[in-house]
């Protein structure tokens, strides 16, 4: 470690999403009523705040209300008001709009929004208010002091080769010690699984699990879709009881549409394609008919944690906190986790400058953070649904009356199924006894380039980039295991799931299956992670800057 | 000393990609600091490495948001940033801008007399300009020798040791200080700012410089002050009938395919051109002021004239007649006279020797002197330069010297006339060079209106004129008075490789891998060469951006955006997808032939033939084939 190049900060929080933002604000607001300076600082890896950030996005926009002042309310760049919200169940053949909403799936009062441009917008306000912000750098581990606790974190190491060789233009990253590190890494934190193995977090809790959306946003001809119009489907192309999910098409201003399949990881097919089912889903004519004579301008993917209440770690320790998307702080009946992932950054933001003040921020003190979750509207929301996403495995019409039950019962509910980790999930090519997924599509899984797309195409879309001078940023924990089980037995199932095309089976003329890796295709959504059979697959941040340059998402 | 680095910021390159339908926005676009700056940058923090004394200065032009860039040179380790920054700089040409910053760095004091060691590192060209002129004209601004093109510089002691990509190859040079360099996007990565550097840089001296506080007066920059406008943005379009395809990697149906010949459009009836009616009473202006003639620059390397050279004589008599002028082809070197008569066979009226054995190689001061003598002696109005790695920094130097913008690599030049409605003017005849700008997609008109008009041509755009050994010419001798300066810089060794641009110029089969070949390290590509090669076709291997990132191939070999033009009689894509600039850098050629294992890859859209099959099963089959008389269709004499 270059033992020159060490800062100090009270607090770092790693990732400037809503949660990360929110509690930033929160610290400041607190940190001037009592009068205190303390040195915050937020670091993001997207190569400006925004550049990773995705969501649908239909934002529920109460919680900004608790946050910011009503000035700085009023300059929170919504998009549209939700007109008109209705709920359609696709088949192959046509479509049946449901007469009434399913519990939780109203929108009334609500947004359609960049959440991107909602965190330019929250940047600047923490800004303001003097956190430090900065965007482009890659935070890649944790540092841990004499007792083992957190102590700060480690940027990453910069002008190194494939196999980790310092080039001419190496740079050591920055270490940032602080009193408090907080994790808003989004879904899937590769920090935060570090810390929840390290300190055993989620012991005694479900296994996360994880739904993948892939997200396009396209440009349409004046007259199309009323910008506020809601629109969910169900149904086509997922299969009731192999894929839990759906799809969403929100009209925004300038005649824009932001539209995307949202899929449950839970599914068995190993070669199962989510990106390609998102495709076929827009050939659809209920979805069709939203796109005819538009174009694309952008793409993108990320998964959404769904465990729900029953799956959250502990999300505390010595000198550390997790919030957000992290945590895993959304609803999945409302699909929604941006209110969470704020209130979540609001009391911990409020644990946070009451444990500075104090100058004590052990586990003790910042178990206050539970404290105000449990009192806060994430417990009256998450708790009475936190079976919901267990009893959809079996399907939506017997996890409908599952979750009818629930409904009356405030949440409880007899013979809940186990719920497993997505990477447990899928079945080896042999095992799979459904139809697998391009017998499924079949004469459907050829994409125009204009209205549907190959993987690759679209990750032109995202305009993701990354320097191709790193270490290999998707890590294969044993190659000898990935060979046998990934590969041969399981038939590259990164294949199908990657949305990016980062994962190439190869097969040579003997027949010799071998994985080819486009790492500088990645789009971090981070689904490898989650669904690499038997966890083949790990994730970690590539150089700050890299990745997808979204702009609408 | 102070090592100065000139920079600037552009666009996203993603961002240049969006909307064909028009010009792209940059109010709106995300910037960054021009790649091939990147490198200026780094190359001076490395030589700050070897020079711990020595001081860091950033330089930039534009508006008030290249802050941000220049901040981020900060960041990586610059001391002090300085910007001209000034709404009166709008719409300055490349000589404009480089006479300006070379103003704010004589304001901060270097050069005109002044003693302090300083040396210019910059880039080579920009993402959004691609001309590669500002570092020539502000070398010979500040009246200081140059390199370009470079890859690697040490400066040691107050002694630059640099390596220069040339055709073919490179050379090593020795300069002294000052001097300005200007870099290729091949040598050291820019370092990644730390998060303490970026920290530091927040603080650190920040001074902006309006034009008024360099003493530069408003006539100089500006429209005003630029030689050149740009009179005319249209997009490009290609036509090329739809492809034959044979999938399943079908060699043998492959093979038959290009036997039974391309598919073919339907010729479009030619549109009539719209005589464009000429305003009245405007007065017409001929801004020539007596000169006449198309002055041409004959390159010499290795003891021949370059292949860029004989091309440029295809406009340069287009042009002369026109203008019912001479072309007059300048030809400098040791014992080169006896190449006059080459020259003479293709279109030049007189060929100018320039005889002297310390000009054996190239070297641009001498060159641009001697130029600039020959300019101001005969006058001519138009002076074509080939878009060589020497052309291209000798154009402009020479640009300075004469007060004319240059026009960079240029795919066609015609006669035309300005009509200046604000000025009910009609300036005739003069110079349009179009040039393709913005990734390639849009094609621009660029006029100037001082002579010389000067302009480069891309290499493989015009086609060598036939020799007709009967035509007749002058010969003539100019002796140039050369001052021991312009010998300053030293060539210490040139080393031209097998291959390279030379090779690429005349080939008639190129085969290009791209990123689909990556695995073997294009083994297989090489070898399809070679064994055409052993079929007595003239075959080289090029690649696409992506190998050259990678280290698979040198830069030489790079076609597209901001490697080259090619257009060989047969060029073949391999595991290419066809990227936008890869295909403007190919289009040219007569057939083109794309293997790729995707049948949905953009690059079947533009080609004659495809063959969808994976390449490792693919090209094996192929080289056999060529080994057993297999061309491509190609006539082989």
């Amino acid at each position: 470690m270059d033992k020159t190049d060490i800062i100090q900060r009270d607090v770092v929080i790693v990732g400037a999403g809503p949660a990360g933002l929110a509690t930033a604000i929160e610290m400041a607001n607190r940190l001037k009523q009592a009068g205190e300076e303390k040195r915050i600082m937020v670091i993001e890896k997207g190569r400006e705040v925004g550049s990773h950030i995705l969501s649908g996005a239909v934002i529920r926009p109460k919680v900004f209300e608790s946050l910011l002042s009503a000035e700085e309310y009023a300059g929170v760049p919504f998009d549209s008001k939700v007109t008109t919200d209705s709920v359609a169940k696709l088949s192959e053949e046509g479509e049946m709009v449901l007469p009434f909403h399913p519990p939780y799936m109203g929108n009334e009062g609500n947004y359609t929004a960049s959440l991107g441009a909602i965190c330019q917008y929250l940047a600047q306000i923490a800004k303001q208010k003097g956190v430090e912000v900065y965007s482009g750098f890659a935070v890649d581990e944790m540092l841990y002091n004499e007792a083992g606790c957190v102590s700060g974190v480690k940027l990453k190491d910069t002008g190194v080769d494939h196999e980790g060789v310092k080039q001419k233009n190496y740079q050591a990253g920055t270490t940032v010690e602080a009193k408090l590190v907080i994790l808003a890494e989004g879904t899937r934190g590769s920090l935060t699984k570090k810390v929840v193995n390290r300190f055993n977090l989620d012991i005694g809790k479900n296994p996360q699990i994880y739904s993948l959306g892939v997200k396009e946003i396209w440009k349409v001809p004046e007259g199309t879709i009323e910008a506020g119009a809601v629109y969910h489907t169900f149904g086509y192309p997922l299969q009731d009881k192999s894929e839990f999910g759906g799809g969403f098409i929100y009209g925004l201003s300038e005649s824009r549409v932001a539209l995307g399949l949202v899929v449950g990881l839970d599914y068995k097919d190993p070669s199962f394609d989510v990106h390609a089912a998102m495709q076929i889903w827009k050939t659809h004519p209920y979805v069709a008919k939203f796109l005819e004579g538009g174009s694309i301008l952008e793409f993108g993917a990320k998964t959404l944690p769904e465990g729900g209440w029953n799956a959250l770690p502990r999300y505390y320790d010595e000198n550390l906190m997790i919030v957000g998307d992290s945590a895993g702080f959304l609803t999945t009946a409302r699909l929604k986790g941006v209110h969470l992932a704020v209130r979540s950054g609001i009391c911990a933001g409020e644990t946070a400058v009451e444990a500075l003040l104090a100058e004590d921020t052990s586990k003790q003190m910042l178990a206050g953070y539970e404290t105000r979750v449990n009192a806060s509207s994430i417990y009256t929301e998450l708790y009475p649904v936190r079976n919901m996403r267990a009893v959809m495995q079996e399907g939506m019409i017997v996890g409908g009356l599952k979750m009818g039950v629930q409904l009356v019962t405030g949440g409880a509910c007899l013979l809940v199924p186990p719920v497993h980790a997505d990477c447990d999930e899928t079945q080896t090519t042999e095992a799979y006894q459904g139809v697998p997924f391009a017998e499924r599509f079949k004469g459907k899984l050829h994409f125009d380039k204009k209205r549907t797309f190959d993987k690759v195409t679209s990750v032109f879309y995202s305009k993701a980039m990354h320097d191709e001078v790193q270490p290999v940023h998707l890590r294969i924990n044993n190659k000898a295991q990935f060979q046998k089980e990934n590969i041969e037995a399981y038939g590259l199932s990164e294949a199908s799931f990657c949305p990016a095309e980062v994962y190439e089976l190869h097969e040579d003329k003997e027949g010799v299956k071998s994985l080819r890796l486009h790492a500088e295709n990645c789009v971090h959504c981070k689904s490898c992670d989650i669904k690499s059979p038997l966890g083949g697959i790990t994730w970690s941040v590539p150089y700050g800057g890299d990745g997808p340059e979204y702009r609408y998402m | 000393m102070t090592i100065i680095s000139l920079m600037k910021q552009v666009p996203l390159p993603s961002e240049m990609r969006m909307g064909d339908d028009g010009l792209m926005d940059r109010t709106k676009a995300k910037s960054i600091i021009n790649v091939d700056c990147s490198y200026a940058l780094e190359a001076g923090l490395q030589m700050k490495r070897e020079n711990p004394e020595a001081r860091l200065i950033v330089c930039s032009m534009g508006p008030p948001s290249f802050e941000e860039s220049l901040r981020n040179a900060l960041a990586m380790g610059y001391d002090d940033a300085y910007l001209l920054s000034d709404r009166k700089l709008g719409g300055s040409d490349t000589y404009a801008t480089g006479l300006a910053i070379s103003t704010m760095l004589k304001h901060l004091g270097f050069g005109a007399g002044k003693d302090e060691e300083y040396i210019i590192v910059a880039g080579r060209q920009t993402s959004d300009g691609d001309t590669a002129h500002v570092p020539s004209q502000v070398a010979e601004n500040m009246g200081i020798p140059q390199a370009t093109f470079i890859e690697t510089a040490t400066l040691t002691e107050g002694k630059v040791e640099a390596k220069r990509i040339i055709e073919g190859g490179y050379q090593m040079m020795r300069l002294p200080t000052p001097c300005a360099l200007s870099f290729t996007p091949t040598g050291i990565p820019p370092r990644r700012a730390s998060l303490s550097g970026t920290i530091k840089a927040k603080a650190s001296r920040f001074t902006t410089f309006s034009i008024e506080d360099i003493n530069l007066s408003d006539e100089k920059i500006g429209l005003s002050g630029s030689p050149t406008i740009v009179a005319k943005v249209t997009n490009i379009k290609s036509e090329r009938a739809p492809a034959k395809m044979t999938e399943h990697g079908d060699v043998e149906a492959f093979i038959q395919s290009i036997a039974s010949g391309k598919n073919t459009i339907e010729a479009k009836e030619a549109k009539v051109k719209k005589a464009k009616k000429r305003p009245e009473g405007f007065e017409e202006v001929d801004f020539r002021g007596g000169a006449s003639g198309v002055l041409t620059w004959a390159e010499v390397a290795n003891g021949k004239i370059t292949q860029p050279s004989f091309e440029l004589l295809t406009p340069a008599v287009s042009l002369a007649k026109s203008l019912d002028a001479k072309v007059i082809t300048l030809l400098i070197g040791h014992e080169v006279e006896g190449l006059a008569s080459a020259l003479i066979a293709r279109g030049s009226d007189e060929v100018i020797v320039v005889e002297d054995a310390r000009l054996q190689e190239y070297l641009i001061l001498p060159f641009a002197e001697i130029f600039a003598e020959v300019i101001a002696e005969r006058k001519p109005e138009i002076a074509l330069f080939g878009a060589s790695t020497a052309g291209r920094e000798l154009a402009p130097r020479v640009g300075v010297k004469t007060s004319s913008g240059v026009t960079a690599d240029c795919t066609a030049l015609e006669i035309g006339e300005y009509i200046s409605r604000k000025e009910k003017r009609i300036y005739a005849p003069i110079l349009e060079s179009r040039r393709p700008t913005y990734g390639e997609s849009k094609l621009a008109t660029i006029l100037g209106f001082v002579c010389p008009q000067i302009s480069t041509a891309r290499a493989g755009t015009f086609e060598v004129p036939s020799a007709d050994e009967s035509r007749q010419g002058v010969v003539s001798h100019f002796t140039p008075t050369l001052e021991e300066k312009v010998f300053a810089s030293e060539i210490i060794k040139t080393v031209r490789g097998e291959g390279g641009l030379a090779s690429l110029d005349s080939a008639d089969i190129i085969i290009a891998g791209g990123r689909g070949t990556t695995a073997d390290g294009m083994e297989m590509i090489k070898q399809l060469a070679e064994s055409l090669k052993a079929q007595g076709v003239k075959a080289e291997w090029a690649c696409s951006r992506v190998m050259v990132d990678e280290g698979v191939a040198e830069y030489a070999r790079q076609i597209g955006q901001t490697g080259k033009t090619v257009r060989p009689k047969i060029y073949i894509a391999v595991g290419l997808s066809g990227a936008v600039q890869h295909i403007a850098g190919i289009k040219e050629s007569e057939t083109i032939i794309a293997i790729n294992h995707n049948a949905n890859e953009t690059i079947f859209a533009n080609a004659d033939f495809g063959l969808v099959g994976e390449y490792e099963d693919v090209l094996p089959e192929l080289i056999e084939k060529v080994k057993s008389g297999f061309t491509f269709g190609l006539e082989v004499k």
